[in-house]
């Protein structure tokens, strides 16, 4: 099969469901700009995704998809990768999804480095239920289900995936095109669990969350893009950065054209996850949020691991069936 | 697929579209806006808000022509962010057929 080359070659004919602007739509674009240029056919690419309007990702793209069970994605992705290393496979899921119901299957697959490529549309809000409020929530969110506000603190979507020791972790922002589409080829191309968050406005139920990231009047000064090698600088006149001040992070500002303070430098190769974990802790407005690769590390797959317990070969059912009786098992009269 | 700014839109100029474009990818002329091919995410939120129907998706029959038009003037003409007034005679001018003829490729101010 030849590949295909072009973004509306992989767009399959089904109706899309999303609200007419929807973040999603952003997403959608970019990853039809993206497949074509991976060189692979797309019968070797599968989508596999939860439940939430997120999930329908798999059902706009000519490719394979499974349309799965609630936060259950990473487990049949988990089992697809594993049995077919010759495919691709990504993950779509949301905040609800990924960090509510699935939030164990998400760790899980990426403590064990499948090789998965796992996107995270969190729009902080369960929109396809039509707007209750969502682990990524911020405190005091006034939601359908919350008409007071929301009282917990919210899970940090970023620090889940680094807790969960992921290979990649990233983020981007769904009408930052450009960025976007680069992180998705480094996701892409990530050897391993690639997890990327996307903060994506839901328009209807919770529209405005990621002004300060998206609007570009003043997201110079919200948000710091990470650059491997280069220092964690931000603001309009670039005269902003980020700098460690013993154990924590702060904003530091340039002063006649220097740094009294040094800007942090990013290395997305530290094997040690603590700085990233701080980066990825920033705030808004305290902090600008950090968007970009936060680690990007080598490791062994799942598959690396466990080379000799290939449950394609044939020598399978015969070692099952010796496992299954042998030891302490025993026969029910 | 993206959607494209037709010929209605000429000398009318609403611009009702632009404030709600999540990817501001709408470019504007002396009297027309276009909308940038590339960057258009297909989202469908600015059809409805048209006053004059301008806007349609490249989907639709003889939209080969607008299509290398709005990404020809998409190239050379300013981004547009937010909402302006409209064209004072934009009532006049918004069922008249036939106003190809009167687009103008100079830039707006964006």
């Amino acid at each position: 099969m030849s590949v295909l080359q072009k973004p509306t070659d992989f767009t399959s004919d089904q109706e899309i469901r999303w609200c007419p602007g929807c973040g999603d739509f952003a997403i959608l674009a970019q990853m039809k700009k993206l497949l074509p240029t991976l060189g692979i056919p797309p019968e070797d690419i599968v989508f596999v995704s939860g439940i939430g309007c997120s999930s329908r990702f798999p059902y706009y793209l000519e490719t394979y998809g499974i349309h799965g069970i609630h936060g259950r994605a990473p487990a049949l992705a988990t089992g697809l990768a594993r049995m077919r290393p010759d495919l691709q496979t990504w993950v779509v899921t949301g905040d609800g999804d990924g960090l509510s119901i699935g939030c164990s299957h998400l760790i899980h697959a990426l403590r064990r480095n499948v090789n998965i490529k796992i996107l995270l549309f969190n729009n902080q809000i369960y929109g396809l239920t039509k707007g209750q409020f969502s682990p990524t929530s911020p405190q005091g969110l006034v939601t359908g289900s919350t008409p007071k506000g929301t009282v917990h603190e919210p899970l940090n979507a970023l620090s889940v995936a680094l807790a969960g020791k992921a290979t990649f972790v990233a983020r981007s922002v769904d009408t930052n095109a450009k960025h976007l589409g680069e992180v998705l080829r480094r996701a892409a191309l990530h050897r391993g669990s690639a997890f990327v968050e996307i903060y994506q406005n839901c328009h209807i139920y919770n529209d405005g969350a990621f002004d300060y990231a998206k609007n570009a009047k003043i997201k110079a000064n919200h948000v710091v893009e990470l650059n491997h090698g280069e220092p964690l600088i931000f603001g309009t006149e670039q005269d902003l950065a980020v700098g460690l001040n013993g154990p924590r992070l702060e904003t530091i500002k340039q002063r006649g054209g220097e740094w009294a303070d040094k800007p942090l430098i990013h290395d997305e190769t530290n094997q040690d996850s603590s700085l990233a974990q701080m980066i990825a802790q920033m705030r808004h407005p305290e902090m600008p949020e950090a968007i970009g690769v936060f680690r990007a590390i080598k490791a062994p797959t799942h598959n690396d691991l466990m080379p000799d317990q290939s449950p394609t070969t044939k020598e399978r059912a015969k070692r099952l069936k010796k496992q299954l009786t042998s030891g302490q098992t025993w026969t029910v009269a | 697929m993206t959607y494209v700014v037709v010929e209605a839109c000429i000398k009318c100029k609403h611009t009702d579209c632009v404030e709600v474009c999540p990817v501001d990818c709408f470019y504007e002329g002396e009297n027309m806006l276009v909308i940038h091919p590339d960057e258009c995410i297909d989202c469908g939120v600015c059809e409805p808000e048209c006053p004059v129907d301008a806007i349609k998706p490249d989907t639709e029959p003889g939209m080969e022509s607008w299509v290398t038009l709005n990404a020809e003037l998409a190239a050379i003409w300013p981004v547009i962010t937010e909402q302006k007034d409209a064209p004072a005679d934009a009532e006049e001018w918004a069922d008249k057929p036939d106003k190809l003829a009167l687009l103008s490729r100079n830039p707006g101010e964006g």
